[in-house]
């Protein structure tokens, strides 16, 4: 198994000393230490502008989110610099956010480069077959990666008799719940990795939860889609033909697979870069963003109507959310670490969830990360210590894990890709309902029974 | 005045100045979709696009963006569904799937939906 537990975001070794040795739990719990209160509200600003800026204000927030999200990381950068001379955090979180953009733009562009094509005449299990197919290679290649790569094809399968509802099982399914097994796979899980979380600890922890779930949210959509097919007979022809354009770009796929591994601490000659804050790690993924980019077919961009909007905003966004929830992770792991017993994984699940439907669900995982390893007394900035969590404490961190990822599908705000499949779904002429018609019709009498189940059999008086 | 087909054929240009568009043809406008927005209002009340018809051409104005040139990026267009005047609009094999790339020198590359670009109707 590969040693994940001393890989760093950055992957140099120096910086990991120098954070493991300046840093000490008793010294990230001091009051001293602390940051004011008053250094979360950036962070809570940010969050609720996030939350409410395409849904209420999307022109001016279209407009000013990179100022918006820059200024206020740099409050939070201000702030350490000057006032705590604390430039180890900033560093630290610095790195983490390269290798997390070098992850995201590599998979989101090389994914853009390729074209499926499926001529099948759509029924119920073909469209489940594909939302089952999305749901595993999603652990591959993003929750992203995959919801690029097959929500055209699925639109265009079903474009005789589409409805709201096959995009909203497509999100369910391969922009979130699939992603759940792998670090690769959901953007939380990944931030975890590089805290020090071993890469296949998630798929040994999380499996036997992952599979009923996707398995009853699958078995309801054949139900819903089955009702629906019989009334919506075409006689067009099909060949049956399954197309695939764009192969190099799987194979640029593969190499930031693999890439994800390439790193000093897991393998001994891979050379460190100290004291550039990325490695060679993050150079191969921004090199296949370009590679990608400039190889893929002109067609196929055209047919993907390819853009860099969402991958930049991702970018910009994750600038600011990186920087002031510096000060949030460390005043929640010291208030998780007075409350101590009052805290449960039940709890921990239902808060990760709750906030995970509403906030990006990456910071939220990574909150509640430092809020469990504080109620334990350990630090979630150094990777020893995330490592004896893991193997301590399992069903804290997988609580947390499953709460993140499955609760992602509660709205369109609560993970990345989920905004990204309803703007292709509209610019593909698909009316879909608004934010509360998603929850009210759909997410929350579908989904939260099924995650009051999941919580009912595995976290439940447990801990 | 040409039809659609006839500027299809042609690979006749229309032009955009901002957020306004021109189109050399006239026709009634079923659906739209510009960036995000997908609009099948085209009343005088909303107040996100108007469409102004004249003898030859068609005029579309779009409120909530100040240069298309900026918006639509390459692999972008703006998709409209449309049906030539004069043709039985409740038809739908005279329905008509367009996209509309904004260029060098204010014009507007106008062509028929490929293959791969979905806009169901």
């Amino acid at each position: 198994m590969i040693a994940s537990q001393d890989v760093f975001a950055i992957g140099n070794q120096e910086l990991k000393d120098t954070l493991t040795t300046v840093t000490t739990p008793e010294e990230s719990h001091s009051a001293a230490h602390l940051p004011s209160a008053f250094m979360v509200l950036p962070f809570i600003v940010l969050l609720a502008m996030i939350a409410t800026g395409p849904l209420f204000y999307h022109h001016f927030w279209e407009k000013n989110y990179p100022i918006i999200a820059i200024l206020l990381g740099l409050v939070t950068v201000f702030y350490y610099l000057y006032f705590l001379n604390d430039t180890h955090s900033l560093l630290h979180t610095a790195a983490e956010y390269l290798s997390f953009i070098a992850l995201l733009s590599s998979l989101f562009v090389a994914s853009g480069g390729i074209l499926i094509r499926v001529d099948r005449k759509s029924t119920p299990w073909l469209n489940a077959g594909i939302l089952l197919f999305g749901s595993v290679i999603a652990n591959i290649i993003g929750t992203t990666g995959a919801s690029m790569l097959l929500i055209r094809p699925f639109i265009k399968i079903n474009k005789n008799r589409i409805k709201p509802y096959h995009i909203v099982f497509f999100i369910f399914l391969v922009s979130n719940i699939g992603g759940a097994l792998t670090p690769i796979g959901d953007p939380p899980l990944f931030l975890g990795f590089l805290r020090g979380v071993e890469f296949f600890w998630v798929i040994q922890h999380v499996w036997y939860i992952w599979l009923p779930t996707i398995l009853v949210v699958t078995a309801i959509f054949i139900f819903i889609d089955s009702r629906d097919v019989s009334s919506s007979e075409t006689e067009t022809k099909y060949t049956g033909k399954i197309e695939f354009k764009g192969m190099k770009n799987v194979l640029f796929l593969l190499i930031i697979v693999i890439s994800v591994f390439i790193d000093p601490a897991v393998i001994s000659w891979v050379p460190s870069l100290s004291p550039l804050p990325i490695g060679i790690r993050e150079i191969i993924m921004f090199s296949m963003v370009v590679i990608s980019y400039r190889s893929a077919d002109e067609y196929i961009l055209k047919a993907n109507e390819f853009n860099f909007e969402p991958i930049r905003e991702v970018a910009y966004l994750f600038v600011g959310i990186f920087a002031t929830m510096i000060p949030a992770l460390q005043l929640i792991s010291h208030e998780a670490n007075v409350l101590g017993d009052k805290l449960n994984p039940g709890i921990f699940y239902w808060a990760t969830g709750v906030l995970s439907s509403f906030l990006d669900n990456a910071p939220t995982y990574l909150n509640f990360l430092s809020a469990e390893m504080g109620k334990f007394g350990m630090n979630v900035n150094i990777p020893a210590e995330v490592l004896r969590f893991e193997q301590l404490h399992p069903i804290y961190l997988s609580a947390i894990s499953v709460a993140a990822v499955f609760f992602g599908a509660m709205t369109y705000i609560g993970n990345g890709p989920n905004f990204m499949v309803k703007s292709i779904s509209e610019r593909s002429g698909i009316k879909m309902p608004s934010f509360f018609g998603y929850m009210i019709k759909y997410s929350i009498p579908i989904l939260i029974p099924i995650f009051t189940i999941v919580w009912l059999v595995f976290y439940f008086q447990k801990g | 005045m040409k039809s659609i087909n006839e500027v299809l054929k042609e690979k006749k240009s229309g032009l955009y100045f901002g957020n306004r568009v021109l189109l050399p043809f006239t026709c009634h406008i079923l659906k739209l979709n510009i960036e995000n927005d997908l609009i099948t209002d085209f009343s005088p009340s909303c107040k996100g696009v108007h469409v102004s018809e004249n003898p030859d051409f068609m005029e579309i104005y779009f409120y909530d963006y100040k240069d298309l040139g900026d918006v639509i990026t390459k692999y972008e267009a703006i998709k409209i569904i449309v049906v030539e005047k004069g043709k039985d609009i409740f038809n739908s094999d005279n329905y008509i799937k367009l996209a509309l790339h904004p260029e060098e020198n204010n014009q507007l590359r106008i062509e028929q939906l490929g293959e791969n670009q979905i806009f169901i109707v």
